[in-house]
């Protein structure tokens, strides 16, 4: 049983990939056994679960180009410094600790050992590099760095130098892999069914890549079925795919249940991403489901994927080349059945279970290294801090 | 200006002066105490590994060659310098990366299971394979804390403030580990 305090410096009124890692982790720590408090900002009548207390509301704050919503001053230090003193842990686990927030507030004043997870890949900020002398002493406090991926770590290895480790995002895997197929989502050999999944109108999502390979795969398989599911303005998307008639449906957004069953219903999920992705974890979710994946090529999706191990890949953007890859998919069924096998290997090591069992070996290192004595190391600091300490 | 102004200007730069060294004297000294902690986190956990690796060529699971060969492995990395303690010498460190880097080179052969023929492991011994496997991720994570901590230490002491004053005092600079701890 550890004491674990974890800190998110985003509020939690607002959904995001860091406030979700930060709740999932912190109910599966405490499915563990631990003792597990989380700090992070949120409005004064937002109901959060009894395991976290709020700083207050996150206030829109111009920083490193765009508004974020950040918590910080007098009040909010004063918060973290009681969630501190009450919480009495073993080890405190910051989440983004550079942006100027609750994170970088506690990272100064726990005296508990330190672990801190980058989550986002950015770019060197002359916010950053002015504050840099500040910020300093504070990131020097970390005992551990943990990267949820290349990317993360790259930024951690550009901003604060040495290193981190990798422990990816987490999956609930079980909720994907539980989930039941839709028997109208399921295809056939003469007509099987291929999904997209994401916002409709965001280049990046690359619906406007799978369009255009429409065409050509109907060429190739006349009773293909198309459905597209997700958010966001689908006149283009309809202007581009109207032609195609009944191959190609639009079911709109899907509730969390829903995308889980398409995932699991369909012959094919194709994820034409062309950027934006550090992490992929909507493969994992889709091979989780047990999908069969055609993913552009992208570093975050080949290393998800076991190179194509785990699925195919096509040339990012690359219409024509997703046709191909499409037809060598539909029509190869042992090559099929490998990836799909391969895949579960891959979904399991995303695993919540996995995953947050990485984090607590981290932990345990970092209290076990907090416990050494360390008066004998250094004798002639030990003379001028003999007292310290 | 008068003199007793000069002289309160001069004080409150000195003054100045010193509380910067202090701080930055106190944040080496706690980067320094880091380096010896994880250090030593690093050494109990590549003696553990050592252990449960022994514990695995003792029980049978392995070939015979690689049972000889990982409790040879294994016999090394006890006798080797300890990373604490004993001879703090860049040297010894590096002597015994080598030799942690052998006894993992020798577990990966000796674990390769890739030849799909081979059959299926009874469940006490898997059981203590996924252990071995485990203390070996810890190493990894040790060695990280470890190197990162040195490498902070190695941004610190360049800068000019504390070459100028000596703030590290007589403390040696202390260099990361390296030994293979890819996975097994």
């Amino acid at each position: 049983m550890m004491k674990v305090g974890l800190v998110c410096p985003y509020s939690v009124d607002v959904p995001g990939g860091v406030q979700f890692h930060v709740r999932d982790l912190a109910e599966k720590l405490i499915e563990f056994g631990d003792q597990v408090q989380v700090l992070a900002p949120a409005d004064e009548d937002t109901e959060v679960p009894d395991y976290v207390t709020s700083t207050g509301r996150a206030v829109p704050v111009r920083y490193n180009g765009s508004v974020a919503r950040l918590s910080f001053g007098p009040v909010v230090a004063a918060r973290t410094q009681r969630w501190l003193e009450a919480g009495d842990f073993d080890v405190v686990h910051i989440h983004e600790p550079l942006p100027p927030s609750v994170g970088l507030i506690a990272l100064h004043l726990a005296e508990a050992p330190v672990v801190a997870t980058f989550h986002s890949a950015q770019t060197r900020s002359r916010a950053l590099q002015a504050a840099y002398p500040l910020v300093r002493p504070g990131l020097e406090r970390i005992r551990a760095r943990i990267a949820v991926s290349e990317d993360a770590r790259s930024t951690v290895v550009d901003h604060v130098g040495g290193d981190a480790v990798i422990i990816p995002n987490g999956v609930y895997t079980a909720r994907f892999a539980r989930a039941r197929a839709t028997q109208e989502w399921i295809g056939t050999p003469q007509r099987p069914t291929i999904a997209f999944l994401g916002r409709l109108d965001e280049p990046r999502k690359g619906l406007q890549v799978l369009a255009a390979a429409v065409g050509r795969i109907l060429q190739d398989v006349p009773g293909a079925r198309f459905l597209i599911a997700g958010r966001g303005d689908a006149t283009q998307a309809r202007a581009d795919l109207g032609r195609y008639g009944e191959s190609v449906e639009f079911l709109g957004p899907l509730e969390e249940r829903d995308k889980a069953s398409l995932l699991s219903s369909v012959d094919l999920y194709i994820a034409p991403q062309t950027g934006g992705e550090s992490f992929g974890i909507v493969l994992v979710e889709a091979i989780s489901a047990g999908a069969l994946v055609v993913a552009s090529d992208l570093p975050a999706f080949r290393r998800v994927l076991d190179g194509d191990r785990g699925g195919y890949l096509f040339r990012t953007g690359d219409a024509q080349h997703l046709a191909e890859v499409v037809r060598t998919a539909l029509s190869d069924p042992e090559g099929a059945r490998t990836r799909r096998e391969y895949a579960t290997g891959i979904a399991e090591r995303y695993d919540w279970n996995v995953v947050a069992a990485q984090v607590r070996d981290v932990y345990t290192m970092v209290t076990e290294a907090a416990q050494v004595q360390t008066r004998s190391a250094l004798p002639s600091m030990r003379e001028w801090f003999g007292r310290k300490r | 200006m008068s003199a007793a102004e000069i002289a309160l200007l001069v004080l409150a730069v000195l003054a100045l002066v010193a509380v910067v060294l202090w701080s930055v004297a106190q944040r080496l000294d706690r980067l320094h105490r880091r380096e010896f902690q994880t250090r030593a986190a690093l050494e109990a956990q590549l003696v553990r590994r050592a252990d449960i690796a022994a514990e695995v060529a003792a029980s049978g699971i392995l070939d015979p060659a690689s049972a000889v060969l990982v409790s040879d492995a294994v016999l090394s990395s006890m006798r080797a310098v300890r990373l604490v303690g004993e001879d703090d010498t860049p040297q010894a460190h590096a002597d015994r990366g080598l030799i942690e880097s052998e006894l993992t080179r020798t577990l990966r052969t000796a674990l390769d299971e890739t030849d799909p023929a081979i059959p299926a492991r009874d469940t006490a011994a898997a059981e203590a394979v996924e252990r071995l496997r485990h203390s070996h991720y810890r190493v990894q994570l040790a060695r990280r804390f470890h190197n990162d901590a040195v490498v902070q230490i190695h941004h610190i002491r360049r800068l000019a403030l504390v070459r100028l004053f000596r703030l590290a005092g007589h403390a040696p600079l202390p260099r990361t580990f390296e030994m293979d701890d890819a996975p097994v």
